[in-house]
Protein backbone atom coordinates (compact mmCIF):
# COMPACT_ATOMS: atom_id res chain seq x y z
CA UNK A 1 0.00 0.00 0.00
CA UNK A 2 2.82 2.33 0.91
CA UNK A 3 4.34 1.88 -2.51
CA UNK A 4 1.13 2.32 -4.05
CA UNK A 5 0.91 5.32 -2.66
CA UNK A 6 4.91 6.23 -3.51
CA UNK A 7 4.12 5.67 -7.20
CA UNK A 8 1.08 7.68 -7.57
CA UNK A 9 2.66 10.36 -5.99
CA UNK A 10 5.70 10.06 -7.66
CA UNK A 11 3.01 10.10 -10.74
CA UNK A 12 0.96 12.85 -9.75
CA UNK A 13 4.19 15.01 -9.27
CA UNK A 14 5.63 13.63 -13.05
CA UNK A 15 2.67 14.41 -15.06
CA UNK A 16 1.10 17.90 -15.32
CA UNK A 17 -1.92 16.39 -16.96
CA UNK A 18 -2.97 14.55 -13.80
CA UNK A 19 -3.46 17.93 -11.97
CA UNK A 20 -5.22 19.53 -14.90
CA UNK A 21 -7.70 16.37 -14.99
CA UNK A 22 -8.23 16.37 -11.08
CA UNK A 23 -8.98 20.41 -10.91
CA UNK A 24 -11.42 19.88 -14.12
CA UNK A 25 -12.79 16.88 -12.71
CA UNK A 26 -13.67 18.90 -9.10
CA UNK A 27 -14.65 21.92 -10.76
CA UNK A 28 -17.00 20.61 -13.43
CA UNK A 29 -18.62 18.82 -10.11
CA UNK A 30 -18.73 21.86 -8.37
CA UNK A 31 -20.33 23.76 -11.38
CA UNK A 32 -22.92 21.38 -12.02
CA UNK A 33 -23.31 20.58 -8.00
CA UNK A 34 -24.47 24.39 -7.61
CA UNK A 35 -26.92 24.71 -9.76
CA UNK A 36 -28.31 20.87 -9.43
CA UNK A 37 -28.17 21.78 -5.80
CA UNK A 38 -30.26 25.33 -6.69
CA UNK A 39 -32.77 23.91 -8.56
CA UNK A 40 -33.62 20.53 -6.87
CA UNK A 41 -32.70 20.97 -3.62
CA UNK A 42 -32.52 24.64 -2.53
CA UNK A 43 -35.23 26.42 -4.36
CA UNK A 44 -37.95 24.58 -2.65
CA UNK A 45 -35.97 25.76 1.04
CA UNK A 46 -35.75 29.06 -0.08
CA UNK A 47 -39.68 29.21 -0.71
CA UNK A 48 -39.96 27.61 2.78
CA UNK A 49 -37.55 30.42 4.51
CA UNK A 50 -40.26 32.83 2.82
CA UNK A 51 -40.27 34.64 6.81
CA UNK A 52 -36.68 35.84 6.11
CA UNK A 53 -35.55 36.44 2.69
CA UNK A 54 -31.93 37.72 3.92
CA UNK A 55 -31.05 34.26 4.68
CA UNK A 56 -32.03 33.02 1.20
CA UNK A 57 -30.12 35.68 -0.66
CA UNK A 58 -27.09 35.15 1.42
CA UNK A 59 -27.04 31.90 0.75
CA UNK A 60 -27.68 32.73 -3.08
CA UNK A 61 -25.02 34.92 -3.20
CA UNK A 62 -22.41 32.67 -2.25
CA UNK A 63 -23.74 29.91 -4.55
CA UNK A 64 -23.32 32.60 -6.54
CA UNK A 65 -19.84 33.08 -5.75
CA UNK A 66 -18.80 29.80 -5.56
CA UNK A 67 -20.48 29.03 -9.05
CA UNK A 68 -17.92 31.60 -10.90
CA UNK A 69 -15.19 30.57 -9.29
CA UNK A 70 -16.00 27.29 -10.46
CA UNK A 71 -16.77 27.63 -13.80
CA UNK A 72 -13.79 30.27 -13.97
CA UNK A 73 -11.61 26.84 -12.61
CA UNK A 74 -13.08 24.56 -14.84
CA UNK A 75 -12.18 26.58 -18.25
CA UNK A 76 -8.91 27.11 -16.54
CA UNK A 77 -7.94 23.48 -16.26
CA UNK A 78 -10.23 22.94 -19.31
CA UNK A 79 -7.93 24.78 -21.29
CA UNK A 80 -4.78 22.75 -20.12
CA UNK A 81 -6.20 19.57 -20.24
CA UNK A 82 -6.76 20.20 -23.88
CA UNK A 83 -3.29 21.62 -24.23
CA UNK A 84 -1.62 18.45 -22.69
CA UNK A 85 -3.78 15.94 -24.75
CA UNK A 86 -3.02 17.36 -28.57
CA UNK A 87 0.54 17.57 -27.53
CA UNK A 88 0.43 14.03 -26.40
CA UNK A 89 -1.85 13.37 -29.25
CA UNK A 90 0.62 14.74 -31.97
CA UNK A 91 3.88 13.97 -30.18
CA UNK A 92 4.67 17.52 -29.92
CA UNK A 93 5.72 19.54 -27.14
CA UNK A 94 2.64 21.71 -25.64
CA UNK A 95 4.17 24.80 -26.84
CA UNK A 96 4.05 23.64 -30.02
CA UNK A 97 0.33 22.54 -30.37
CA UNK A 98 -0.84 26.17 -31.22
CA UNK A 99 1.19 26.40 -34.00
CA UNK A 100 0.95 23.38 -37.27
CA UNK A 101 -3.05 23.31 -36.75
CA UNK A 102 -2.69 20.57 -34.41
CA UNK A 103 -5.33 22.22 -31.39
CA UNK A 104 -7.69 22.86 -34.47
CA UNK A 105 -7.28 19.32 -35.98
CA UNK A 106 -7.84 17.98 -32.30
CA UNK A 107 -11.14 19.97 -31.52
CA UNK A 108 -12.55 19.50 -35.36
CA UNK A 109 -11.24 15.47 -35.79
CA UNK A 110 -11.25 13.45 -32.65
CA UNK A 111 -13.79 12.16 -30.10
CA UNK A 112 -12.00 14.46 -27.52
CA UNK A 113 -12.25 17.54 -29.24
CA UNK A 114 -15.30 17.48 -30.27
CA UNK A 115 -16.65 16.54 -26.88
CA UNK A 116 -14.28 19.66 -25.62
CA UNK A 117 -16.08 21.82 -28.54
CA UNK A 118 -19.62 21.05 -27.17
CA UNK A 119 -18.54 21.05 -23.53
CA UNK A 120 -17.23 24.91 -24.23
CA UNK A 121 -20.46 25.56 -25.65
CA UNK A 122 -22.47 24.34 -22.87
CA UNK A 123 -20.40 26.09 -20.40
CA UNK A 124 -21.10 29.39 -21.96
CA UNK A 125 -24.51 28.46 -21.97
CA UNK A 126 -24.71 27.86 -18.61
CA UNK A 127 -22.93 30.81 -17.81
CA UNK A 128 -25.47 32.65 -19.29
CA UNK A 129 -28.50 31.37 -16.82
CA UNK A 130 -26.21 31.74 -13.85
CA UNK A 131 -26.85 35.29 -13.07
CA UNK A 132 -30.72 34.89 -13.34
CA UNK A 133 -30.54 31.67 -11.41
CA UNK A 134 -28.48 33.30 -8.41
CA UNK A 135 -29.69 36.55 -8.59
CA UNK A 136 -31.73 37.92 -5.74
CA UNK A 137 -35.02 37.72 -6.39
CA UNK A 138 -37.47 35.14 -5.25
CA UNK A 139 -39.38 33.38 -7.74
CA UNK A 140 -37.33 31.98 -11.02
CA UNK A 141 -39.02 30.67 -14.29
CA UNK A 142 -39.56 27.07 -13.82
CA UNK A 143 -38.23 27.30 -17.75
CA UNK A 144 -35.15 28.50 -16.48
CA UNK A 145 -34.76 26.17 -13.66
CA UNK A 146 -35.42 23.35 -16.42
CA UNK A 147 -32.75 24.56 -18.47
CA UNK A 148 -29.96 25.41 -15.93
CA UNK A 149 -30.15 21.99 -14.57
CA UNK A 150 -29.89 20.55 -18.05
CA UNK A 151 -26.51 22.61 -19.29
CA UNK A 152 -25.34 21.82 -15.47
CA UNK A 153 -25.85 17.63 -16.17
CA UNK A 154 -24.76 18.10 -19.99
CA UNK A 155 -21.76 19.80 -18.82
CA UNK A 156 -20.81 17.26 -16.32
CA UNK A 157 -22.09 14.40 -18.56
CA UNK A 158 -20.07 15.45 -21.20
CA UNK A 159 -16.81 14.35 -19.39
CA UNK A 160 -17.58 10.78 -20.36
CA UNK A 161 -16.07 11.32 -24.26
CA UNK A 162 -12.55 12.53 -22.47
CA UNK A 163 -11.86 9.32 -21.61
CA UNK A 164 -11.85 5.28 -21.43
CA UNK A 165 -15.57 5.13 -21.46
CA UNK A 166 -14.98 6.47 -25.29
CA UNK A 167 -13.40 3.75 -27.04
CA UNK A 168 -15.51 0.92 -26.92
CA UNK A 169 -16.94 -1.48 -29.77
CA UNK A 170 -20.30 -3.38 -30.31
CA UNK A 171 -22.22 -2.72 -27.75
CA UNK A 172 -19.79 -1.18 -25.20
CA UNK A 173 -19.84 1.47 -27.74
CA UNK A 174 -23.54 2.47 -26.22
CA UNK A 175 -23.70 0.82 -22.91
CA UNK A 176 -20.05 2.20 -21.42
CA UNK A 177 -20.64 5.78 -22.30
CA UNK A 178 -24.27 6.04 -21.31
CA UNK A 179 -23.36 4.28 -17.55
CA UNK A 180 -20.28 7.29 -17.70
CA UNK A 181 -22.84 9.76 -18.10
CA UNK A 182 -25.06 8.85 -15.70
CA UNK A 183 -22.41 7.94 -13.26
CA UNK A 184 -20.55 11.72 -13.70
CA UNK A 185 -23.89 13.46 -13.82
CA UNK A 186 -24.93 11.57 -10.51
CA UNK A 187 -22.09 12.35 -8.84
CA UNK A 188 -21.96 15.97 -9.17
CA UNK A 189 -25.44 15.98 -7.97
CA UNK A 190 -24.23 14.36 -4.94
CA UNK A 191 -20.59 15.48 -4.56
CA UNK A 192 -20.49 18.30 -6.24
CA UNK A 193 -23.62 19.67 -3.97
CA UNK A 194 -22.24 18.86 -0.87
CA UNK A 195 -20.17 22.48 -0.67
CA UNK A 196 -23.82 24.14 -1.41
CA UNK A 197 -25.57 22.54 1.42
CA UNK A 198 -22.59 23.74 3.76
CA UNK A 199 -22.84 26.85 2.94
CA UNK A 200 -26.85 26.82 3.50
CA UNK A 201 -26.52 24.97 6.72
CA UNK A 202 -23.74 27.55 8.20
CA UNK A 203 -26.25 30.52 6.90
CA UNK A 204 -29.37 28.76 9.06
CA UNK A 205 -29.92 27.80 12.78
CA UNK A 206 -30.80 31.86 14.03
CA UNK A 207 -34.54 31.55 13.52
CA UNK A 208 -37.36 29.35 12.87
CA UNK A 209 -37.30 30.46 9.40
CA UNK A 210 -33.57 29.85 8.57
CA UNK A 211 -34.26 26.28 10.69
CA UNK A 212 -37.43 25.75 8.51
CA UNK A 213 -35.07 26.44 5.23
CA UNK A 214 -32.71 23.89 6.15
CA UNK A 215 -34.79 21.38 6.74
CA UNK A 216 -36.66 21.21 3.71
CA UNK A 217 -33.05 21.23 2.05
CA UNK A 218 -32.33 18.33 4.22
CA UNK A 219 -34.98 16.51 3.03
CA UNK A 220 -34.87 17.31 -0.52
CA UNK A 221 -31.02 16.84 -0.63
CA UNK A 222 -31.46 13.45 1.36
CA UNK A 223 -34.20 12.12 -1.84
CA UNK A 224 -31.51 13.57 -3.74
CA UNK A 225 -28.75 11.58 -2.01
CA UNK A 226 -30.49 8.45 -2.46
CA UNK A 227 -31.17 8.59 -6.08
CA UNK A 228 -27.48 9.47 -6.87
CA UNK A 229 -25.78 6.74 -4.66
CA UNK A 230 -28.09 3.99 -6.53
CA UNK A 231 -27.28 5.54 -10.11
CA UNK A 232 -23.63 5.79 -8.85
CA UNK A 233 -23.40 1.88 -7.79
CA UNK A 234 -25.41 0.71 -10.81
CA UNK A 235 -23.66 2.56 -13.33
CA UNK A 236 -20.29 2.08 -11.33
CA UNK A 237 -21.03 -1.14 -11.44
CA UNK A 238 -21.19 -1.19 -15.67
CA UNK A 239 -17.66 0.98 -15.64
CA UNK A 240 -15.95 -1.66 -13.30
CA UNK A 241 -17.04 -4.83 -15.78
CA UNK A 242 -15.49 -2.53 -18.60
CA UNK A 243 -12.25 -1.38 -17.03
CA UNK A 244 -10.91 -3.85 -14.61
CA UNK A 245 -13.27 -6.98 -15.72
CA UNK A 246 -11.89 -9.97 -13.15
CA UNK A 247 -11.30 -9.98 -9.52
CA UNK A 248 -7.33 -10.77 -10.13
CA UNK A 249 -7.36 -7.96 -12.33
CA UNK A 250 -8.86 -5.69 -9.30
CA UNK A 251 -5.91 -7.16 -6.60
CA UNK A 252 -2.83 -7.37 -8.60
CA UNK A 253 -3.15 -4.72 -10.86
CA UNK A 254 -2.50 -0.65 -10.01
CA UNK A 255 -5.33 0.46 -11.48
CA UNK A 256 -7.35 -2.10 -9.68
CA UNK A 257 -6.10 -1.10 -6.85
CA UNK A 258 -6.61 2.26 -6.79
CA UNK A 259 -10.14 1.44 -8.19
CA UNK A 260 -10.67 -0.38 -4.76
CA UNK A 261 -9.43 2.60 -2.76
CA UNK A 262 -12.25 4.67 -4.82
CA UNK A 263 -14.88 2.18 -3.68
CA UNK A 264 -14.00 1.78 -0.27
CA UNK A 265 -14.24 5.76 -0.01
CA UNK A 266 -17.23 5.71 -1.85
CA UNK A 267 -18.90 3.31 0.85
CA UNK A 268 -17.68 5.59 3.68
CA UNK A 269 -19.40 8.06 1.97
CA UNK A 270 -22.54 6.38 1.80
CA UNK A 271 -21.87 5.21 5.53
CA UNK A 272 -21.88 8.64 6.81
CA UNK A 273 -24.83 9.78 4.40
CA UNK A 274 -26.78 6.86 5.86
CA UNK A 275 -26.05 7.88 9.60
CA UNK A 276 -27.31 11.02 8.52
CA UNK A 277 -30.50 10.10 7.02
CA UNK A 278 -31.60 7.32 9.97
CA UNK A 279 -30.21 9.39 12.69
CA UNK A 280 -29.52 13.02 12.10
CA UNK A 281 -31.97 14.33 10.27
CA UNK A 282 -34.99 13.14 12.35
CA UNK A 283 -33.65 15.21 14.99
CA UNK A 284 -33.57 18.05 12.94
CA UNK A 285 -37.51 17.33 11.92
CA UNK A 286 -38.56 16.87 15.10
CA UNK A 287 -38.86 20.79 15.92
CA UNK A 288 -38.31 19.59 19.88
CA UNK A 289 -36.12 22.50 20.63
CA UNK A 290 -34.38 25.19 18.67
CA UNK A 291 -30.96 23.98 20.66
CA UNK A 292 -31.61 20.42 19.58
CA UNK A 293 -32.42 21.09 15.92
CA UNK A 294 -28.89 23.31 15.82
CA UNK A 295 -27.04 20.56 17.53
CA UNK A 296 -28.47 18.22 14.54
CA UNK A 297 -28.07 20.82 12.18
CA UNK A 298 -24.06 21.35 13.60
CA UNK A 299 -23.41 17.28 12.86
CA UNK A 300 -24.82 17.43 8.89
CA UNK A 301 -22.65 20.33 8.73
CA UNK A 302 -19.76 18.79 10.02
CA UNK A 303 -20.25 15.20 8.25
CA UNK A 304 -21.37 16.75 4.73
CA UNK A 305 -18.20 18.67 5.07
CA UNK A 306 -16.23 14.93 5.92
CA UNK A 307 -18.05 13.67 2.98
CA UNK A 308 -17.10 16.33 0.53
CA UNK A 309 -13.53 15.46 1.88
CA UNK A 310 -13.70 12.11 0.41
CA UNK A 311 -14.88 13.01 -2.52
CA UNK A 312 -12.64 14.80 -3.38
CA UNK A 313 -10.25 12.43 -2.69
CA UNK A 314 -12.60 10.28 -5.11
CA UNK A 315 -12.16 12.78 -7.92
CA UNK A 316 -8.00 12.69 -7.42
CA UNK A 317 -8.15 8.82 -7.76
CA UNK A 318 -10.58 9.66 -10.90
CA UNK A 319 -8.22 11.76 -12.32
CA UNK A 320 -5.34 9.10 -11.65
CA UNK A 321 -7.20 6.07 -13.23
CA UNK A 322 -7.96 8.25 -16.58
CA UNK A 323 -4.40 8.68 -17.57
CA UNK A 324 -3.57 4.72 -16.64
CA UNK A 325 -4.07 1.41 -18.59
CA UNK A 326 -7.25 -0.40 -17.17
CA UNK A 327 -6.35 -3.56 -15.44
CA UNK A 328 -8.66 -5.03 -17.90
CA UNK A 329 -5.13 -4.71 -20.16
CA UNK A 330 -3.03 -6.67 -17.97
CA UNK A 331 -5.47 -9.78 -17.83
CA UNK A 332 -6.09 -9.62 -21.63
CA UNK A 333 -3.69 -7.55 -23.86
CA UNK A 334 -0.58 -8.14 -25.36
CA UNK A 335 1.14 -5.66 -23.28
CA UNK A 336 4.35 -6.14 -25.13
CA UNK A 337 2.48 -4.77 -28.15
CA UNK A 338 2.01 -1.59 -26.84
CA UNK A 339 5.80 -1.13 -25.32
CA UNK A 340 7.86 -2.83 -28.51
CA UNK A 341 10.89 -0.18 -27.59
CA UNK A 342 11.84 1.29 -30.95
CA UNK A 343 15.37 -0.30 -30.97
CA UNK A 344 14.29 -3.56 -30.33
CA UNK A 345 12.76 -6.57 -33.23
CA UNK A 346 9.65 -8.03 -32.21
CA UNK A 347 7.68 -11.24 -33.27
CA UNK A 348 4.59 -12.45 -32.28
CA UNK A 349 4.75 -16.39 -32.62
CA UNK A 350 0.75 -17.92 -32.42
CA UNK A 351 -0.32 -21.27 -32.09
CA UNK A 352 -3.66 -22.99 -30.67
CA UNK A 353 -1.60 -24.39 -27.68
CA UNK A 354 -0.05 -21.10 -26.93
CA UNK A 355 1.57 -17.92 -28.17
CA UNK A 356 5.22 -15.99 -27.47
CA UNK A 357 5.83 -12.35 -27.75
CA UNK A 358 10.05 -12.19 -28.23
CA UNK A 359 11.74 -8.94 -27.77
CA UNK A 360 15.54 -8.99 -28.78
CA UNK A 361 16.74 -5.78 -28.21
CA UNK A 362 18.44 -3.97 -29.78
CA UNK A 363 17.66 -5.84 -32.94
CA UNK A 364 20.57 -5.57 -34.64
CA UNK A 365 23.97 -7.45 -35.31
CA UNK A 366 25.99 -7.60 -32.41
CA UNK A 367 25.52 -8.57 -28.54
CA UNK A 368 21.69 -8.69 -27.56
CA UNK A 369 19.13 -9.66 -24.66
CA UNK A 370 15.78 -11.35 -25.26
CA UNK A 371 12.32 -11.27 -22.99
CA UNK A 372 9.97 -13.92 -23.83
CA UNK A 373 6.16 -13.57 -22.76
CA UNK A 374 4.14 -16.61 -22.88
CA UNK A 375 0.25 -16.53 -23.17
CA UNK A 376 -2.73 -19.15 -23.47
CA UNK A 377 -4.96 -19.00 -26.45
CA UNK A 378 -7.49 -16.64 -24.02
CA UNK A 379 -4.44 -14.19 -23.93
CA UNK A 380 -3.54 -15.08 -19.99
CA UNK A 381 -0.20 -15.39 -18.86
CA UNK A 382 1.23 -19.50 -19.76
CA UNK A 383 2.99 -21.13 -16.82
CA UNK A 384 5.73 -22.76 -18.40
CA UNK A 385 8.42 -24.76 -15.86
CA UNK A 386 11.48 -24.20 -18.11
CA UNK A 387 12.38 -21.92 -21.37
CA UNK A 388 14.51 -21.80 -24.34
CA UNK A 389 15.63 -20.24 -27.20
CA UNK A 390 17.52 -21.18 -30.33
CA UNK A 391 18.49 -18.50 -32.46
CA UNK A 392 19.35 -19.25 -36.03
CA UNK A 393 21.37 -17.01 -38.45
CA UNK A 394 20.45 -16.24 -42.13
CA UNK A 395 21.57 -19.32 -44.83
CA UNK A 396 23.17 -20.99 -41.21
CA UNK A 397 23.85 -24.60 -42.09
CA UNK A 398 25.13 -26.21 -38.78
CA UNK A 399 23.43 -26.72 -35.73
CA UNK A 400 22.48 -23.48 -33.58
CA UNK A 401 22.96 -23.80 -29.91
CA UNK A 402 20.12 -23.64 -27.47
CA UNK A 403 20.00 -20.69 -24.86
CA UNK A 404 18.52 -21.12 -21.56
CA UNK A 405 16.03 -18.48 -20.24
CA UNK A 406 15.61 -17.29 -16.34
CA UNK A 407 11.63 -16.73 -15.66
CA UNK A 408 11.95 -13.27 -14.39
CA UNK A 409 9.64 -12.06 -11.28
CA UNK A 410 7.18 -10.28 -13.40
CA UNK A 411 6.40 -13.53 -15.38
CA UNK A 412 8.34 -12.93 -18.66
CA UNK A 413 11.27 -15.45 -19.60
CA UNK A 414 14.87 -13.61 -20.61
CA UNK A 415 18.04 -14.59 -22.21
CA UNK A 416 21.30 -12.70 -21.75
CA UNK A 417 24.21 -11.98 -24.10
CA UNK A 418 23.18 -13.17 -27.35
CA UNK A 419 25.89 -12.81 -30.29
CA UNK A 420 23.60 -11.68 -33.58
CA UNK A 421 26.50 -12.57 -35.86
CA UNK A 422 25.09 -10.35 -38.67
CA UNK A 423 21.94 -8.78 -39.97
CA UNK A 424 19.52 -10.31 -41.91
CA UNK A 425 16.33 -12.82 -41.42
CA UNK A 426 17.48 -14.96 -38.60
CA UNK A 427 14.87 -17.67 -37.05
CA UNK A 428 13.84 -17.92 -33.79
CA UNK A 429 12.62 -21.26 -31.96
CA UNK A 430 11.00 -20.92 -28.32
CA UNK A 431 10.98 -24.33 -26.43
CA UNK A 432 8.61 -24.35 -23.72
CA UNK A 433 8.32 -27.04 -21.26
CA UNK A 434 4.75 -27.15 -19.73
CA UNK A 435 4.50 -30.05 -17.81
CA UNK A 436 6.40 -33.61 -17.83
CA UNK A 437 4.37 -34.63 -20.69
CA UNK A 438 3.60 -31.90 -22.94
CA UNK A 439 6.46 -29.25 -24.76
CA UNK A 440 5.21 -26.32 -27.06
CA UNK A 441 7.83 -25.26 -29.83
CA UNK A 442 6.97 -21.76 -31.84
CA UNK A 443 9.13 -21.13 -34.56
CA UNK A 444 9.05 -17.88 -36.36
CA UNK A 445 11.61 -15.66 -38.86
CA UNK A 446 12.85 -12.53 -36.77
CA UNK A 447 14.81 -9.40 -38.69
CA UNK A 448 17.89 -8.47 -37.43
CA UNK A 449 18.63 -5.11 -38.11
CA UNK A 450 22.45 -3.85 -39.94
CA UNK B 1 -26.45 -3.36 8.90
CA UNK B 2 -28.31 -5.49 6.13
CA UNK B 3 -28.32 -2.49 4.29
CA UNK B 4 -24.39 -2.25 4.42
CA UNK B 5 -23.57 -5.95 3.09
CA UNK B 6 -26.34 -5.75 0.58
CA UNK B 7 -24.17 -2.86 -1.12
CA UNK B 8 -21.03 -4.63 -0.61
CA UNK B 9 -22.31 -7.78 -2.25
CA UNK B 10 -24.27 -5.93 -5.13
CA UNK B 11 -20.05 -4.00 -5.31
CA UNK B 12 -18.86 -7.68 -5.77
CA UNK B 13 -21.31 -8.09 -8.91
CA UNK B 14 -18.63 -7.04 -11.64
CA UNK B 15 -16.11 -8.76 -10.13
CA UNK B 16 -17.07 -11.80 -12.16
CA UNK B 17 -14.41 -13.01 -15.15
CA UNK B 18 -15.34 -11.28 -18.24
CA UNK B 19 -13.39 -10.93 -21.71
CA UNK B 20 -14.14 -7.29 -22.49
CA UNK B 21 -11.39 -4.88 -23.77
CA UNK B 22 -10.33 -1.12 -23.65
CA UNK B 23 -7.36 1.04 -25.32
CA UNK B 24 -6.49 0.55 -29.17
CA UNK B 25 -4.06 -3.01 -29.05
CA UNK B 26 -3.44 -4.78 -32.45
CA UNK B 27 -6.01 -7.50 -32.22
CA UNK B 28 -4.68 -9.03 -36.07
CA UNK B 29 -3.36 -7.59 -38.86
CA UNK B 30 -3.41 -9.16 -42.87
CA UNK B 31 -0.72 -10.01 -43.85
CA UNK B 32 -0.89 -11.90 -40.31
CA UNK B 33 1.95 -10.94 -37.64
CA UNK B 34 5.17 -12.81 -38.09
CA UNK B 35 3.66 -14.69 -41.47
CA UNK B 36 4.97 -15.70 -44.79
CA UNK B 37 2.71 -14.97 -47.78
CA UNK B 38 3.46 -16.63 -51.17
CA UNK B 39 2.87 -13.10 -53.07
CA UNK B 40 3.22 -9.66 -52.40
CA UNK B 41 0.13 -8.30 -50.66
CA UNK B 42 -1.39 -4.59 -52.38
CA UNK B 43 -1.92 -3.50 -48.67
CA UNK B 44 -1.54 -4.12 -45.12
CA UNK B 45 -4.83 -4.05 -43.06
CA UNK B 46 -4.44 -3.68 -39.20
CA UNK B 47 -7.83 -4.37 -36.75
CA UNK B 48 -7.28 -3.19 -33.26
CA UNK B 49 -9.68 -3.67 -30.39
CA UNK B 50 -11.15 -0.09 -30.15
CA UNK B 51 -12.01 2.51 -32.80
CA UNK B 52 -9.42 4.90 -33.65
CA UNK B 53 -8.65 8.56 -34.57
CA UNK B 54 -7.79 8.82 -37.82
CA UNK B 55 -6.07 12.06 -38.13
CA UNK B 56 -3.25 10.89 -35.48
CA UNK B 57 -3.25 7.32 -36.70
CA UNK B 58 -0.05 5.82 -38.90
CA UNK B 59 1.60 2.85 -40.07
CA UNK B 60 4.89 2.47 -42.30
CA UNK B 61 6.26 -0.65 -44.41
CA UNK B 62 9.50 -0.65 -44.62
CA UNK B 63 11.79 -3.34 -46.19
CA UNK B 64 14.57 -4.95 -44.35
CA UNK B 65 17.18 -2.03 -45.55
CA UNK B 66 14.84 0.28 -44.12
CA UNK B 67 12.95 1.79 -47.05
CA UNK B 68 9.40 2.65 -46.98
CA UNK B 69 7.49 0.75 -48.68
CA UNK B 70 4.18 2.05 -48.18
CA UNK B 71 1.60 4.54 -50.33
CA UNK B 72 1.82 7.03 -47.16
CA UNK B 73 -1.26 7.96 -45.32
CA UNK B 74 -2.96 5.56 -43.39
CA UNK B 75 -7.15 4.72 -44.18
CA UNK B 76 -8.48 4.57 -41.29
CA UNK B 77 -12.28 3.26 -40.49
CA UNK B 78 -13.36 2.66 -37.36
CA UNK B 79 -11.14 0.38 -35.63
CA UNK B 80 -8.99 -0.43 -38.78
CA UNK B 81 -6.50 1.06 -40.61
CA UNK B 82 -5.24 0.26 -44.01
CA UNK B 83 -1.99 1.20 -45.80
CA UNK B 84 -1.36 0.32 -49.19
CA UNK B 85 2.24 -0.81 -50.87
CA UNK B 86 4.22 -0.15 -53.36
CA UNK B 87 4.85 -3.01 -55.67
CA UNK B 88 7.18 -5.36 -53.31
CA UNK B 89 9.53 -8.50 -54.38
CA UNK B 90 10.06 -11.33 -52.03
CA UNK B 91 12.14 -10.11 -48.87
CA UNK B 92 11.21 -9.47 -45.15
CA UNK B 93 8.92 -6.00 -44.28
CA UNK B 94 8.58 -3.93 -40.79
CA UNK B 95 5.16 -2.53 -40.29
CA UNK B 96 5.40 0.12 -37.55
CA UNK B 97 1.94 1.51 -36.20
CA UNK B 98 0.97 3.88 -34.27
CA UNK B 99 -2.36 3.98 -32.94
CA UNK B 100 -3.89 6.81 -31.15
CA UNK B 101 -7.72 5.43 -29.55
CA UNK B 102 -10.76 7.41 -29.00
CA UNK B 103 -10.54 7.55 -25.55
CA UNK B 104 -7.64 9.39 -26.42
CA UNK B 105 -4.90 7.27 -25.60
CA UNK B 106 -2.18 6.13 -27.81
CA UNK B 107 0.02 2.66 -28.36
CA UNK B 108 2.38 1.67 -30.95
CA UNK B 109 3.95 -1.34 -32.26
CA UNK B 110 6.11 -3.09 -35.04
CA UNK B 111 5.79 -6.63 -36.59
CA UNK B 112 7.26 -7.97 -39.42
CA UNK B 113 5.94 -10.26 -42.59
CA UNK B 114 7.65 -12.00 -45.25
CA UNK B 115 6.38 -12.55 -48.72
CA UNK B 116 8.55 -15.32 -51.23
CA UNK B 117 8.95 -18.94 -51.15
CA UNK B 118 12.03 -18.41 -49.08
Amino acid sequence: MASLLASLLAGLLADPLLYARALHFAATMLVAGVVLFAVLVAAPAWRGAAGNRAVAMNVRTRLAVIAWIGLALAAISGAAWLILTAAAMSGSPAARVFGDGVLWTVLSQTTFGRAWLIRFVLACALAATLPALLSRRDRKSTWLEITAAVLAAAFAGALAWSGHAAGGLGGEAILHPAADVLHLVAAAAWVGALLPLIVLFAAAGADDASLAMARTATVRFSILGIVSVGTLLATGIVNTFYLAGSVPALLHTEYGRLLLIKIVLFLAMVAIAAINRVRLTPQLLQQASIAASRGALRRLRRNAAIEALAGAAVIAIVAALGTMAPAIHAAHQHPTYGAVPADAAFVHIHLVEGMADVTIRPGRAGRAGATIRLWDEDFEALEARQVSMTLTAPGATGNPTSLPARQRRDGAWQVDDIELSQPGNWTVTVDVVLDRTKRLTLTAPIVIEP
Amino acid sequence: MRKFFLVVSLCLIPLAPVAARAHAFLDHASPLVGSTVPAAPHDVVLTFTQNLEPAFSTAQVTDSSGARVDQGKAQVSGNTMTVGLKSIGPGSYKVHWHALSVDTHSTEGTFTFHVGGH
